[in-house]
């Protein structure tokens, strides 16, 4: 945002030192005050617009409030402190306002978790498995040939760019409804993302113990196998466990199309029952993406801080 | 790898190397510990696979190949609605800035209370950074499919569900960027004798304001990635167009519009990189 005004003194008030600089000053400010006013306008503008083509004007969004409000007053547990810990009663029904009966599906609930769980790790394992050989041919300075790693880039670019929740709608057509369908398009999507990663990450490793490997006749498999992975492993290990996490938020969405966990459960849930069957659902969730959370970083932070001592 | 074979060496001098330096031939345990991960992640997988049915993906084949061909062939590309795809497309946009732009605004002040420096009470603090987690915690897609309960089908619905998971995410990066700040520059600017609006102007935002703009430019980018398919469970933008010509078997449609998507996406990305760099410099983050 320099100024580029060139200020070329024709009499001597002008040579004044002080002067100069005001001059100078006096310029920059309106220079700036130029390019700050054209950026709000240009802001305002895109406000306007976006505001324009998605119908959000101020109106209905006061209109919307209160029903929001009434619908997260309709899904809040009525827990009551008295019957809160009872259990089933002669019927075998749980009391309304206890525990119990707010999560009266609590089991089935924990299955599908159960079930998201085990489809988060089983597509982190084999997206991973995939990421580390495309990530070697997709590294420029590891790449076998300058075509293959300009395809490997553009099919990890391809990989990571469509939504996982997109890769399942279509895969549950092909495949069927399942977790299967769920699994696979977490592990294409996890595919393209780690792929990045890990091929940046190869591309920051010395290329030392390569040559050293290739100068006692090592081909490029061998190259690869004891010249770059003893480096780039504990930076891997580090980025699949951040995958699981990111991976067991998606396969808790990906249910929602119909490929398997807790999604399906979910978004029946909220589409056919405004009551508290929603929060229960809703706070199960977040719970286990909490705890994985903290235990994939217990991990993370474990499995550094050993490679650092080293 | 050739073999090499020296004949100098004979069984005695390895056993002896092997005693004088154990390390230097690998470990039992560790090597066990090895071998016993990698049966353990098989023998995972091979289970989990059996689990989820892997059979169903052979026996899908020509269902498989069907929808490939059908995507790949493109058939009466005069009558595919344009205008009402590029109208979602621009939706999409839209509602990812709008969504942005509230959040960054929530977020602003929800992040003073989160940070530990401009609030020292510590159940004040730790009670919004749990409500912040829950805001994270839930991905949009489940925003977006509450909201179209609570106010109705439609791009409002969209907005909303970014606008809470943006706020979530910004105010906690916020706050981290708010303690992280250097506390010299505040103490330069008192020093002078300047009043608090005086110290917030020139010893706070100059600090966080480029990491905030920067912030949110990425929540920005990501949000566009949300907004695509947010639409599938009829949130507005381009993710409605998607789900409906889906239902409807129009998989060309599917294929052109999600390339499309891509390439917008690519667009916002490569001028999102372009304002940082113009703006804030390489300092900014």
């Amino acid at each position: 945002m320099a100024s580029t005004t060139t200020n070329t003194p024709t009499n001597g008030a002008d040579r004044d030192p002080v002067t100069l600089f005001e001059g100078h000053r006096r310029q920059m400010i309106r220079d700036r005050m130029v390019v700050n006013v054209t950026l709000g306008v240009l802001f305002i503008a895109f406000l306007l617009w976006s505001a324009w083509i998605s119908r959000f004007t101020p109106d209905r969004l006061a209109a919307g409030l209160p029903r929001i409000m009434e619908y997260f007053g309709a899904v809040m547990p009525s827990l009551q402190w008295d019957v809160m810990f009872e259990s089933r009663n002669e019927l075998g029904r749980y009391p309304p306002g206890s525990l119990g009966f707010w999560y009266n599906d609590f089991w089935k609930y924990i299955t599908l978790i159960w079930e998201t769980i085990l489809m988060a790790l089983t597509a982190t394992l084999i997206g991973t498995g995939l990421a580390v050989i495309l990530s070697f041919l997709a590294a420029r300075n590891t790449t076998p040939a300058h075509w293959v790693g300009v395809a490997a880039r553009r099919f990890l670019e391809f990989c990571r760019g469509v939504p996982e929740i997109l890769f399942a709608l279509v895969l549950v057509f092909a495949v069927g409804i399942g977790p299967l369908a769920g699994v696979i398009a977490i592990v294409i999507h996890a595919t393209g993302a780690l792929g990045k990663l890990f091929s940046e990450v190869v591309e920051n490793a010395s290329m030392r113990p390569v040559d050293g490997v290739k100068a006692v006749g090592g081909d490029w498999f061998e190259q690869m196998r004891y010249g770059i992975l003893p480096q780039v492993l504990p930076n891997y290990t580090s980025y699949a466990l951040w995958r699981f996490e990111i991976n067991v938020r998606a396969s808790a969405v990906v249910g929602f199309v119909g490929a398997g966990g807790i999604g399906a459960e979910l978004s029946h849930v909220i589409s056919f029952y405004s009551d508290d069957r929603v929060t229960a659902v809703l706070i199960l969730i977040v719970l286990t993406v909490t705890l994985i959370d903290l235990l994939s970083e217990r991990l993370r932070h474990a499995l550094i801080g050993k490679e650092s001592l080293k | 790898m050739s073999t090499l074979t020296f004949a100098a060496v004979n069984e005695a001098d390895v056993t002896a190397a092997r005693r004088r330096y154990p390390q230097a031939f690998g470990n039992p345990l560790v090597r066990a510990l090895k071998i016993g991960s990698w049966v353990f992640i098989i023998v995972y997988l091979a289970w989990s696979l059996h689990l989820f049915e892997i059979g169903k993906l052979l026996s899908a084949s020509d269902r498989a190949w069907q929808l490939v061909s059908r995507m790949v062939v493109w058939q009466d590309m005069a009558d595919w609605q344009y205008a009402n795809i590029y109208r979602g497309i621009a939706q999409t946009i839209a509602i990812a800035f709008l969504g942005t732009l509230l959040g960054t605004i929530c977020a602003l002040f929800l992040a003073f209370f989160a940070a530990r420096n401009t609030m020292p009470v510590g159940v004040i603090r730790h009670a919004f950074r749990r409500l912040l987690d829950v805001f994270r915690g839930i991905d949009s897609v489940v925003w977006g499919l509450v909201f179209v309960r609570a106010v109705g089908l439609g791009p409002l619905a969209g907005v909303l569900a970014i606008w809470i998971s943006d706020m979530g995410n910004l105010a906690k990066l916020y706050s981290e960027a708010i303690e992280n700040i250097d506390r010299k520059q505040v103490e330069g600017v008192r020093a002078t004798g300047a009043d608090t609006s005086r110290i917030i102007r020139y010893g706070y935002l100059p600090q966080i304001l480029p990491v905030f703009i920067s912030l949110s430019l990425y929540s920005f980018e990501s949000s566009t990635r949300s907004a695509t398919i947010l639409g599938l469970v009829g949130a507005g933008g381009i993710g409605m167009i998607i789900i409906e010509r889906f239902r409807a078997g129009l998989f060309d449609q599917v294929a052109f519009v999600v390339l499309n998507v891509l390439v917008v996406i690519a667009v916002i990305d490569w001028g999102s990189g372009l304002i940082r760099k113009r703006f804030i410099g390489e300092r900014g983050h």
